[in-house]
């Protein structure tokens, strides 16, 4: 057994982590630094008619007030550049920064701003996504027309990003159904919520900034510092101290360039630290609410003919990397079944809440809720048990998916039977208690990435990566790839990770990508300090270079393990010449190709690189006085190709489990008719605690799949988060004999649901 | 802003007399003023230190639990969980286990949140409240305490010193109990929804000598369900179960909020009324049904 | 503004002598005025747990106390546990050793939180265990794996007491 495939996972930073010494961004000082507060719209759709900041500028303690007016008119917005950095004119949602104040503490700060005065002419709020949609509707923006937009992005008033994938003949496919299923399913928005509220920190020396971040996306924020403050990217150095959790919330850029402004007005470091309130309704990240109507037609054996959908997915009022959801959330609604007539709809929308962004499997969760929850509802309609069913229909290796891709080697059917079989499917169960399976998929990201490697005089070595830690354990595992390239152990590496200026590109903790990407780069970093090794050893034994094989921290030649070197006297050698340090980026695999179908609005997402699979099956039992779910056992299975860390990828799949065990039942963010968010704490918004955790077994289908990342892996972070409130509606169903058509589907809604 | 710490009684009551407003745990205050719903008194006094008023002490004619006692004390106090088990279950699901290590039953009670778990079983079982001040002592039914949400008839220089709890009669060969079941969206930090306390007295033959049930949640403060002198006299069968879940629902005026919406608070007070009435029979006919009844009646129940 | 107050408090063994304004909570005068940071905020109104201490062993939220209450108690932090030598507090190693935590921001309040548990019962059920947690919030691990850290710590801990019983 290598160190690699090792079943212990120590964690570089866990030592940190455990004894409070490891540093987070909210834990960090500067001398003379102020605080930052912001003044926020509050009012989710009006007209600035009054901004005077003079009384808070005036206050003793304040040092910076600024407003649209103080920074660069710039428009910024990776889809749509929709978006500036201060509300101007109009605010769109009630979390809009409106005004920002620097001031000696946090308490004089906010007085400042409670000393801001903003007039406004209220603007009718834009909640419903169909009346938004109409032709006639009040419009979130005005000026669409003229905001710049990436090339493939199709836009309609309110509409922000259309998508849509046709493939065969829709209407020829119904005509040869047996029966045709319709459902309407609705989802609530609801929110990453990592425990950590987000923090930022700036200071200034001369022309250049540094800055002290929360993010999952240090070189994302550092491009928005570049693109709003108009500075190059070579003056802007982000920095990450330990980051306490993500899960999508924390991508994107927010605050930085906000309280990098500040700092220079006030010409003191300043910090930003959010409550649970703000970061509940303030930042643009939000999971989207949607509505997806949904029509399968099926022959009586099963097979499925033809699927139509239409998607309405609530944008909120600025389109962040929301641009690619209405393809995403299409994919999600065709699902990885073989199906010939496919035609569906997607629309971005434009409303007045807070804008919505990539949380952890963006649109998957909702969309897998609803076509599973739709497709236990055809599998009813032929009588078929539903994982039958599902065995049928769901696409295999070599099988052509909704898009046109065909399919190389994939595990989604063993997942259903593994799954099932964790659970014990089929089993009798007490009248209250049911099972439910559901299936998901995920796209692996193939992006650019980069990373350095060394090895110092003394033999210690640095991965200078890169890569963001969000807490997945995913950089931590880097340290494995290049112990095996360097026949060296994990713990031989330090990590130096989360710092622009000291490391290359990585597009972040998003997209499950740091293994599948980074992974790639360390190896082949690694591989070039490898030859480096190789080649010093030969001349140290005189062999040939190939003939030298590192292992256990020496070079030795292959075949007789007795004449050997240790890697730190190499590396003591090359300390005096030519030093060991290698470099590695890697060739992003490509995308596979799409046959016989077409996609308006192709954000790259109909293909999928590298698809991960997988089956979550959950037994719930149902309180049926009062509707209340309980989750009692969830079995998954995870085709995310090879498991390099199975430590790591457990804690994925648990944490991805107990987050849609919250999503399915008791998460949602409630907003009343005005736009306001309601629930902005976490005793009224609810995940889920210890006492409500549910067994979870987890059984790996590990498959290589072409044109995977290192070693066959695949992502796995997002994976986990699709397919249990699928799973879970599935049980419901079987308990209230019929699906509950929204999400979350909250006790009272179950119990509604009992009573029609 | 003043803060004073008490060590006697008798410096409290003279700070609540010059102004001051009493801290014990602390939560409320320091929550509602960390999220603006209310600012700091200018004047607080703490009195967590006054350890006589956390002890829990048996009366001629019940039980005295001083004001100070946290729920983390009450929920495994051999005297509450033999004699008032609906106590020991409200008080077991107060929170979280580091809030009940805090959180003290009369600040609670004084707190006079209608959503307050410890509230519905005080009062079906008929306790009183002892409010001192410098010069005097009076004692307040809990029917009479509460008067709107965080609203109670004591003057501000009032103390909550102690809750009595008077002692289930025990004549004839009766046997009393109680409970308090609550609507749990999650198992833990949860506030309440729809919450029923209920206390009976069985006798001899088993039929009802005494019902009382009271309602968390449901109105401005908790209520007392009238009309279940109709029980006395009868077995609480499953049809009577039924009748006390129609008779509560029908008392409670919930409204929507972002917690329920009123028809499903309006049932589920059915719900909980009934499994209230039902396990505080239980008991009194001598099933040991473990604290808090949540975790062995409905959705929690093991198996 | 109010007139700052003199506060003593006794965290790990040592004595601070801080100034604060009587608003000021616990769990910021920790990080404020203590500069110990590993006490960590999440909500700032008593649920998620992050910012989970001991006051006189029993496991509360410094986000819920104003620091005077801690006035002449024995105030226990994540900074405290470990041995003077770096050697990990039994609960501290078992986190690492399951892999009970990700991000670590709620890691603090866990291990505190696990502290006082198995100091008021050293064998608790899985049940007792799901409970007794039931006042700290994870968003990263699924709480299996400190699950299996408490089970892992209660028995070294059990195993130390014998030890030291003998």
């Amino acid at each position: 057994m290598t160190a690699a495939t090792a079943p212990r996972f120590v964690r570089a930073d866990g030592p940190d982590k455990v004894t409070g010494s490891g540093r987070y961004t909210a834990d960090l000082t500067l001398t003379g630094m102020l605080a930052a507060k912001f003044r926020y719209a509050e009012i989710a759709h009006a007209r600035i008619i009054r901004l005077d900041v003079s009384a808070a500028r005036a206050m003793p303690g304040v040092f910076a007030v600024l407003t649209a007016d103080d920074v660069p008119d710039v428009r910024f917005g990776p889809f749509v550049q929709d978006r500036t950095l201060f509300a101007r004119d109009v605010v769109r949602y009630e979390g809009e920064v409106v005004a920002a104040v620097a001031a000696v503490n946090a308490t004089v700060a906010q007085q400042a701003v409670d000393a801001i005065v903003v007039e406004y002419e209220p603007l009718p709020p834009i909640t419903d996504l169909e009346a938004a949609l109409a032709g006639d509707s009040l419009l979130v923006h005005e000026g669409w027309a003229a905001y710049g937009a990436g090339d493939p992005v199709v836009r309609d008033r309110n509409d922000a990003s259309f998508s849509s994938i046709t493939k065969g003949d829709v209407d020829a496919g119904f005509a040869e159904a047996d029966h045709v299923v319709s459902s309407r399913y609705v989802a609530d928005g609801c929110h990453a919520a990592p425990i950590e509220p987000r923090a930022v920190l700036a200071q200034w020396e001369g022309n250049k900034v540094t800055i002290w971040t929360s993010t999952q996306v240090p070189f994302d924020a550092r491009a928005g510092v570049c693109e709003t403050l108009e500075m190059p990217a070579s003056r802007v150095r982000i920095i990450v101290p330990h980051l306490g959790g993500g899960f999508g919330g924390k991508c994107g850029f927010h605050y930085e360039a906000h309280i990098a402004a500040l700092a220079k007005a006030a010409k003191r470091p300043v910090r930003l630290v959010f409550s649970r309130r703000e970061e509940f309704f303030a930042p643009d990240r939000r999971r989207e609410g949607m509505i997806i109507d949904v029509q399968t037609g099926v022959r009586s054996d099963g097979t499925i003919t033809a699927r139509k959908a239409w998607i309405a997915i609530d944008n909120g009022a600025y389109t962040t990397d929301a641009g690619f959801f209405s393809q995403l959330a299409a994919m999600h609604v065709s699902g990885p079944y073989k199906i010939p007539n496919v035609h569906i709809d997607s629309h971005l929308v434009y409303t007045n809440l807070q804008p919505s962004g990539s949380v952890r499997a963006p649109t998957a969760p909702q969309a897998c809720w609803a076509l599973e929850s739709h497709t236990d509802e055809v599998a009813k309609a032929v009588g078929m048990d539903p994982v039958a069913f599902r065995k049928l229909n769901a696409v295999d290796t070599g099988d052509i998916g909704p898009s046109g891709q065909t399919y190389g080697e994939i595990g989604v059917q063993r997942c259903i039977d593994e799954a099932t079989a964790l659970v014990d499917y089929g089993q009798p169960l007490p009248d209250d208690e049911a099972i439910g399976v559901a299936i998901g998929w995920w796209p692996s990201f193939s992006v650019p990435s980069g990373a350095y490697l060394k090895i110092d005089g003394d033999g210690s070595a640095q991965i200078i990566t890169g890569a963001q830690e969000c807490g997945t354990g995913a950089v931590m595992t880097l340290r494995q790839l290049a112990a095996d390239e360097l026949g060296m152990n994990a713990e031989d590496f330090e990590l130096v990770y989360q710092d622009t200026s000291v490391a290359p590109y990585d597009m972040g903790a998003t997209g499950s990508q740091t293994l599948f990407n980074n992974g790639r780069a360390v190896v082949a970093a690694a591989g070039q300090v490898a030859e480096q090794l190789r080649s010093l050893a030969a001349e140290f034994l005189e062999a040939a270079p190939a003939d030298i094989v590192l292992a256990d921290g020496h070079a030795h030649v292959a075949g007789s393990p007795t004449s050997t070197v240790s890697i730190a006297e190499l590396a003591g050698i090359a300390a005096g010449g030519e030093l060991l340090i290698g470099h590695g980026s890697g060739a992003p695999p490509a995308a596979p190709a799409l046959v016989g179908s077409s996609c308006v609005g192709d954000l790259g997402m109909a293909a999928f690189v590298a698809p991960q699979f997988s089956c979550h099956a959950v037994r719930v039992r149902l309180d049926r006085d009062t509707g209340v779910v309980r989750v009692m056992e969830v079995g998954t299975a995870h085709d995310s190709g090879t498991i390099i860390n199975e430590m790591g990828a457990l804690g994925q799949v648990e944490g991805g489990v107990m987050m849609g065990i919250g999503q399915a039942l008791t998460e949602g963010a409630q907003y009343d008719a005005e736009g306001h968010q309601r629930n902005t704490g976490l005793l009224e918004y609810k995940l889920q605690t210890c006492a409500d955790s549910p067994v979870i077994r987890t059984t790996f289908v590990q498959i290589v799949t072409p044109n995977a990342g290192p070693r066959g892996a695949k992502g796995l972070a997002e994976a986990p988060n699709v397919a249990t409130a699928a799973a879970i509606s599935n049980a419901i169903a079987k308990l209230v004999g019929q699906p509950v058509r929204q999400l979350p589907m909250t006790a009272e809604r179950v119990w509604k649901a009992m009573q029609s | 802003m003043t803060f004073t710490i008490a060590t006697t009684l008798e410096d409290a009551l003279a700070a609540m007399a010059a102004g001051a407003r009493p801290v014990a745990g602390g939560s409320d205050l320091v929550v509602a003023a960390r999220h603006g719903k209310a600012a700091l008194p200018a004047s607080i006094v703490a009195i967590d230190r006054l350890g006589d008023l956390a002890r829990v002490t048996g009366t001629d004619d019940g039980v005295r639990i001083g004001a100070l006692a946290t729920h983390a004390t009450l929920m495994l106090h051999p005297l509450i969980v033999d004699s008032y088990p609906g106590l020991a279950d409200a008080c077991a699901l107060v929170g979280s286990p580091a809030t009940r290590n805090v959180g003290t039953l009369g600040g609670n009670v004084m707190n006079s949140s209608p959503a307050m778990d410890t509230g519905a079983p005080l009062l079906a079982l008929g306790a009183r409240v002892e409010l001192r001040t410098v010069d005097s002592t009076r004692v307040v039914p809990l029917a009479e305490l509460w008067t709107g949400p965080g609203r109670n008839v004591a003057a501000t220089d009032e103390l909550c010193t102690a809750i009595l709890v008077p002692a289930p009669t025990a004549a004839g060969g009766t046997r009393s109990s109680s409970a308090y079941v609550r609507l749990e969206y999650r198992r833990a930090m949860e506030i309440a929804v729809v919450g029923a306390g209920a206390s009976i007295t069985l006798a001899a033959d088993g039929t009802v000598e005494s019902l009382a049930i009271a309602l968390t949640a449901v109105a401005p403060t908790i209520i007392s369900v009238t009309g279940l002198d109709a029980f006395v006299g009868k077995p609480l069968d499953a049809a009577a179960l039924t009748a006390v879940g129609e008779i509560a629902s029908e008392q409670s005026s919930p409204i929507s909020d972002l917690r329920a919406g009123d028809s499903y608070r309006r049932h589920c007070v059915g719900v909980m009324a009934r499994r209230a009435a039902e396990a505080a029979a239980r008991r009194a006919a001598g099933e040991i049904i473990g604290i808090p009844v949540n975790r062995a009646f409905g959705i929690g129940a093991a198996r | 503004m109010s007139e700052d107050v003199e506060v003593r408090l006794t965290v790990n063994g040592d004595g601070y002598r801080v100034r604060v304004e009587p608003r000021k909570t616990l769990v910021d005068a920790l990080r404020e005025d203590c500069n110990l940071t590993g006490t960590h905020i999440g909500c700032e109104h008593g649920v998620c747990g992050a910012c989970t201490v001991l006051v006189d062993d029993r496991a509360v939220r410094s986000c819920l106390m104003f620091a005077y209450q801690a006035e002449g108690t024995s105030i226990r932090t994540i900074e405290g546990l470990a041995d003077a030598d770096g050697t990990l507090h039994p609960v501290q190693a078992a986190f690492r050793e399951a892999h009970g935590l990700q991000c670590g921001f709620c890691t603090p309040g866990f291990v505190m939180s696990i502290v006082a548990l198995l100091d008021e019962n050293g064998a608790p059920t899985p049940q007792e265990v799901r409970e007794g947690l039931s006042g700290n919030l994870c968003r990263c691990t699924g709480y299996q794996t400190i699950l299996e850290a408490v089970d892992i710590a209660a028995a070294t801990l059990r195993a130390t007491s014998l030890e030291a019983t003998r």
